[in-house]
């Protein structure tokens, strides 16, 4: 299912964090969504999952607008990995997986074999299905991030809404995490920290910049270095992945893009110039 | 599948010197039969030892007669199973799991394992009042009177309205700053209570505040039981059929709407049932220390998180523990009675200081 998202404005703790954001996640496509620190993206993404409440603009679910859904109906079709890590309230794996079935069932009702049958996939479908009865609290972090998508899956959701899903794993984890989303070919909407993974991930991204969407498209055509500098305030440039083709962005870490005296320069020069040469 | 291996191997080694991966192999249902079955033992008990033993088939005889209509036996057997020790026991069971079910709810609604339903300044709302009620003269002798329990509660109701103004922002409650407001009105309502407490005119009434302060069973009648046995009941269904919008909770409110769950709403709903309950199990029985505190926390260690299951489990587990400690209350001593908050208390601190330092060495 598609999710458009329309002119919308959202305000947090007092002040207006998303001002006028709009976009598209298209059915079965990776969306991701990037941009620095602060520019709204987890404010975007909390109002797709209802946590946050618009203060204009719409959200709207395969042309429906989400408000218009109960809460339990709207979980049925969205489902959220947010960052928050909840209490150590000795839950195990599996209970923290059928949650996921919360959306779908009454007050007193217990769990059937089809809510069985769902949880032991999702567990199976990201390799969690050996550690059913272990604390929740005592798994590694790139095993929890795994639990969380299994109980994400578990709520049988057309689209996934994932806010930063791979911060603090360790490379190997990341890689695994993202090859899961790609396997699922659902509907998702993803913020991502890290351009590279975004620009191997996804099939468009969006950039945010002070609440407002900036630039739209595939990655090869956003990440472009003028926009990485305006947006990110870095100096970069953009090349072929040696071993996938997808497009690599070669940040120079040594000096932010505005850092007073040094030119944007040919991607030749990037590593011969900047103020650290003589550290070499 | 060598990469999986040593990822697992290294998974073991962090665990090495503490617990293996637990299972969790109690089964709710029959620890719940268990439980129900050690509870009547315990009622038996309870009604049967004391200063005058009264036989365990005298003591069902006695019930059996007043709740077929018959007429009681005249004699003395009949005093002490059904006006003294029964109501006594049925307080304990009832304000036990009460502790229980509110403890569980609390944690929560704050989510925070060790948090505790005095928390939110409510049980020292509800000593105010009673306290004021006996120091001003309103209770009925040295007894919990009804009077008592009146004044009690609507302190703790009083309370609960102070905090709701304190701590609520934006139409909800954010956890810290439930638990910051209710600290801090608790701590300035106890200063009011010390100050009532030095100004008591005799010993007897001293003796009275300080006794309830600590929370004792001793002032039990059937008309007492009534508002718990309304109360608990109702609380407890009521939690029930929230128990799976409570596991949500404990994850945080973000995974709480992504699952359906209206986190703001039903923290608003969950502060106002555990005051309420709250307040009726302190007009009751006084703020009985580290029952609600103890009681989720080691059910917890046996059947896990899910409230599904820890609720009833809960309730049973702190009826069955509030009437045994109050058969010791009553037995240990020859010449008079211990304060059930004391014997909680003995044996809650230790069981705290064992639970934190687990949890601390799990590092989690």
């Amino acid at each position: 299912m598609r999710i458009e998202i329309e002119n919308l404005h959202v305000a947090y703790a007092g002040r207006t964090v998303v001002s006028g954001a709009g976009l598209i996640a298209a059915d079965g496509e990776i969306t991701g969504l990037v941009g620095p620190n602060g520019s709204g993206k987890s404010t975007l993404l909390r109002t797709v999952y209802r946590h946050l409440k618009p203060v204009a603009g719409r959200v709207l679910l395969a042309g429906t607008d989400l408000r218009r859904l109960s809460p339990v109906e709207a979980a049925r079709h969205v489902a959220a990995l947010p960052q928050e890590r909840g209490g150590d309230f000795e839950l195990t794996v599996r209970e923290v997986v059928a949650m996921g079935r919360t959306p779908y069932k009454r007050a007193f009702a217990g769990e059937d074999a089809a809510d069985r049958d769902v949880v032991a996939r999702a567990l199976a479908d990201v390799g969690m299905e050996g550690h059913t009865g272990r604390r929740f609290t005592e798994l590694s972090g790139g095993e929890r991030q795994r639990v969380l998508l299994a109980r994400a899956f578990a709520q049988e959701p057309d689209v996934l809404v994932l806010d930063e899903p791979t911060n603090h794993l360790d490379i190997r984890h990341q890689v695994e995490l993202l090859a899961l989303l790609r396997a699922g070919r659902r509907t998702t909407l993803v913020s991502l920290h890290d351009l590279n993974a975004a620009a191997s991930v996804c099939d468009r991204l969006h950039v945010l910049h002070d609440g407002h969407v900036v630039a739209s498209g595939p990655p090869r055509e956003v990440l472009r270095p003028a926009l990485l500098a305006e947006v990110f305030g870095v100096r970069a440039t953009v090349v072929d992945h040696p071993l996938t083709g997808d497009p690599l962005i070669a940040f120079d870490h040594r000096a932010p893009a505005d850092g007073a005296g040094i030119p944007l320069s040919a991607p030749g020069d990037v590593l011969g110039a900047g103020p650290g040469r003589s550290l070499r | 599948m060598i990469d999986t291996l040593v990822r697992r191997k290294g998974t073991q080694d962090r665990r090495d010197g503490q617990e293996p991966a637990r299972t969790r192999s109690v089964p709710a249902a029959p620890l719940a039969l268990a439980l129900t079955v050690a509870l009547l033992a315990a009622l038996t008990a309870a009604v049967s030892w004391g200063s005058t033993s009264v036989p365990a088939h005298e003591m069902w005889s006695v019930v059996w007669r007043r709740l077929s209509g018959e007429a009681p036996r005249p004699g003395t057997d009949d005093l002490i199973v059904w006006q003294l020790r029964l109501p006594r026991a049925l307080l304990a069971a009832l304000v036990g799991a009460g502790l229980g079910v509110v403890g569980t709810a609390m944690q929560a609604l704050v989510r925070n394992p060790l948090a505790d339903p005095y928390f939110l300044g409510i049980s020292n709302g509800a000593s105010l009042g009673a306290v004021a009620a006996i120091v001003l003269g309103l209770g009925t002798g040295g007894a919990l009177g009804l009077g008592l329990s009146g004044a009690a509660f609507a302190g703790a109701l009083a309370t609960f309205a102070l905090v709701w103004a304190v701590a609520r922002r934006r139409g909800g409650f954010a956890p810290l700053r439930l638990v910051l407001a209710g600290v801090a009105i608790g701590q300035f309502l106890s200063g009011f209570t010390s100050y009532l407490v030095l100004q008591a005119g005799d010993e007897q009434q001293t003796h009275s505040v300080l006794f309830w302060l600590m929370g004792s069973l001793s002032g039990a009648s059937w008309p007492l039981l009534a508002a718990p046995a309304v109360a608990v009941p109702v609380t407890l269904l009521w939690l029930q059929a929230r128990a799976r919008a409570l596991n949500a909770l404990i994850m945080g409110d973000e995974t709480a709407s992504g699952l359906g769950v209206d986190a703001t709403r039903l923290r608003r709903e969950l502060f106002t049932l555990t005051s309420l309950l709250t307040g009726v199990l302190v007009a009751v029985s006084g703020a009985i220390a580290f029952v609600a505190l103890m009681v989720p926390h080691a059910c917890r260690l046996v059947v896990g998180g899910d409230h599904r299951r820890l609720l009833p489990v809960s309730a049973l587990f702190g009826a069955l523990l509030l009437v045994v400690v109050d058969i010791v209350c009553r037995t240990a001593m020859d010449t008079q009675e211990l304060p059930v908050g004391v014997v909680t208390s003995l044996i809650g601190a230790p069981a705290l200081l064992y639970l934190l330092d687990r949890r601390l060495g799990s590092g989690s």
